[in-house]
């Protein structure tokens, strides 16, 4: 029983050695077909790395917009979504939005409640044939963190009472640098800023500081302006509406507690914590995460594709000798084992390249993401992401050559003789 | 043991088949619904009808006859490659229609040489390695394997060769790389189809005086057209149609 145990492992071991001796050696002779295949696999592997790394760059920075805001809950009465006229604002859903802020910030535990808007304007710095489409943000002296990066910050906004022309008005807006740079416009410097073409060109402001912060959140130029003011270009000083009220809870204070508290007064509305903010974002995004999806099932398919067709080339340009051996008594299990080794070296090989070619792409689509929506870090990977994709280049590569060796074992020596 | 043909099934025989027919199906039968709308059977061929011959140790019988004959698919009955339709075919006093299809394999590779035309030598491995690989399959050792494939190409005159590709080779040397091949799991029996048809005359002829040797202790079956290579056959079959139209003995193919 020992002997014959022995005799088999043996045997199973030859068989093993032979199979890789023979993988090697029709690699060496089929360097081209080898060549297509890795590059298929290699391709695939690339696609699914990136697609996956740019979700997980997305929910990073989506995060770390939620963290900079440093705000503790999100109000809305409607869903947070991207609207095509909006020109990459949000609708702004949320009327008389001061007092309700007021009206908020008065509960337990509530440390303060900003209204903050989005909509579309046009930007006219008198250089150019055509006022520039920006998101205008409007903010409240009290408002969400604008980080500042040259120049002062704006001034705290009034609160229109009741007509709201007799509110003074302070002209000062904070424009992103990308925006400053590419129209040459330096703190100090007058622009118009309207919710029309028309309109820009008749109010001016002057441009107090640069910022950034909401050009990363919108991935478009941004206008950052005192909410009456915004109320008053966008024509929207009767409804002051938001897009958001955002709230910081007191440093003692329990944010689901608060969260829920508010959900009990305002049913009307939607509350959210930070992450269920960013989740539902995210689930507006449904067609961009499908699209993502659909990539890669097709980035899959195609290196499974790729490597079934190649490795069925490979297999029907040996397939007189695999019958002459077959017919000479050659156990199919050995031609498998050939063809399984081919697929193993293909995956492994292809797997490795792309997961190489991983880090300088993340790093080229870093760069043009910058510069094309101005996020940074857009891109970013991670070690698992590695694993899972050598992981999946493996069984490409082993699933398409069980396929063909399957192919391989069902034909009769005599079919190719 | 006699048979409808009068041929005698010595129990020397290394392989006898007896009443032997393969008929082939040209396409496939027709399903229920076919038939019910009036689909006939598809046609059939007889490839090989009604043939027995017994092949004994150290003798060479020659399958000669016209293409569409018959003599390869009796050459690949006789091999265990094809099953007869009817008949029975017995290897050294084993049915073969009682083997499964592994056992066929097997049985192919313990007790069968077959030698092809197109020699189908796998070109990434050298002489030496296209020699040995049925060894793997029987558990030989690496070594053995090795020294056995070495002994066999010296002994087909390819010492010097052992380590050249196929592609390195001329046909004649391939052609015996092929013979060695199917003589390294020493087979009682050795077919071959054409073993000459890609050489030259020359080649040929030594190829041929291989097969003279190889039959020293075992039985051989060549199917071929050429008269060169019928003229080293103890006994030549002619078929024609799938029959036997004649037999001839060594002393009536030489004469």
């Amino acid at each position: 029983m020992i002997d014959r145990s022995r005799r088999w492992a043996n045997r199973s071991l030859a068989r093993l050695q032979t199979a890789g001796r023979l993988t090697i050696a029709q690699f060496r002779q089929q360097k081209l077909q080898l060549l297509l295949a890795v590059i298929g696999v290699a391709l695939a592997v690339l696609a699914i790395t990136l697609l996956v790394s740019t979700g997980l760059g997305v929910l990073e920075t989506g995060q770390e917009q939620f963290d900079t805001a440093d705000r503790d809950l999100w109000v809305t009465s409607s869903e947070t979504r991207m609207t095509a006229d909006g020109g990459g604002g949000f609708e702004n859903t949320l009327y008389d939005s001061r007092t309700l802020s007021t009206e908020m910030e008065s509960h337990d535990g509530i440390s303060d409640a900003v209204p903050l808007a989005f909509d579309m304007a046009y930007l006219d710095n008198g250089e150019t044939d055509e006022p520039q489409s920006v998101v205008a943000t409007g903010v409240s002296g009290g408002g969400p963190a604008v980080e500042v990066t040259e120049g002062g910050e704006l001034p705290t906004d009034p609160h229109f009472v009741d007509d709201p022309e007799e509110v003074e008005t302070t002209r000062e807006v904070l424009i992103d640098q990308e925006t400053a740079r590419t129209h040459n416009i330096s703190v100090g410097d007058t622009v118009s800023v309207g919710g029309s073409l028309t309109a820009a060109q008749d109010t001016q402001f002057t441009v107090v500081g640069i910022s950034s912060t909401f050009e990363e959140m919108s991935g478009a130029p941004t206008v950052t302006l005192p909410l009456n003011e915004f109320h008053r270009i966008t024509g929207t000083t009767e409804t002051e509406p938001a897009t958001f009220i955002t709230i910081t809870v007191e440093d003692d204070a329990d944010v689901e507690a608060v969260q829920q508290d508010l959900e009990s007064a305002y049913p009307e509305y939607e509350i959210r914590s930070n992450q269920e903010q960013l989740s539902a974002v995210l689930q507006e995004q449904v067609i961009h995460l499908a699209a993502a999806g659909a990539l890669i099932v097709l980035a899959l398919s195609a290196g499974v594709a790729l490597t079934v067709s190649l490795l069925s080339l490979v297999v029907y340009q040996q397939r007189q000798t695999f019958a002459a051996l077959t017919a000479q008594g050659v156990s199919s299990s050995l031609l498998i084992c050939t063809v399984i080794g081919q697929g193993l070296v293909i995956g492994v090989l292809g797997g490795t390249i792309g997961v190489a070619l991983t880090p300088p792409a993340v790093i080229g689509l870093n760069r043009l993401s910058e510069l094309v929506v101005g996020f940074e870090g857009l891109v970013q990977t991670a070690p698992w992401v590695y694993g899972v994709a050598v992981g999946i280049a493996v069984g490409i590569g082993t699933s398409a050559a069980m396929i063909a060796g399957w192919r391989v074992s069902r034909s009769a020596p005599l079919d190719h003789l | 043991m006699a048979n409808s043909h009068g041929q005698t099934s010595t129990p020397s025989a290394v392989v006898s088949a007896s009443d032997v027919r393969k008929v082939y199906t040209q396409g496939s039968n027709p399903g229920r619904i076919a038939r019910a709308l009036g689909r006939s059977p598809p046609p059939t061929i007889s490839a090989v009808d009604t043939v027995s011959l017994a092949v004994s140790q150290e003798e060479i019988v020659g399958l000669a006859g016209p293409s569409g004959s018959g003599k390869s698919t009796l050459l690949h009955i006789l091999a265990g490659l094809e099953h007869p339709t009817e008949g029975t075919v017995t290897f050294q006093g084993t049915e073969l229609a009682a083997l499964s299809r592994r056992g066929r394999t097997r049985h192919r590779l313990e007790h069968i040489g077959i030698v092809f035309q197109h020699f189908h030598l796998l070109n990434s491995l050298s002489a030496r390695a296209n020699v040995a690989l049925p060894l793997v399959e029987l558990g030989v050792g690496k070594r053995q394997r090795r020294q056995r494939a070495t002994d066999l190409l010296e002994r087909v005159g390819l010492g010097d060769r052992i380590t050249h590709r196929p592609g390195e080779l001329s046909g004649g040397e391939r052609q015996r790389v092929a013979i060695a091949r199917a003589l390294v799991t020493d087979p009682a029996l050795v077919v071959a189809d054409e073993p000459t048809g890609e050489l030259d005359t020359d080649t040929g002829r030594t190829i041929l005086q291989e097969f003279q040797r190889v039959a020293e202790n075992r039985a051989v079956v060549l199917a071929s057209h050429d008269r060169e290579t019928l003229d080293i056959c103890d006994r030549l079959l002619r078929l024609r149609d799938g029959s036997i139209a004649d037999r001839t003995s060594r002393g009536e193919i030489t004469g």
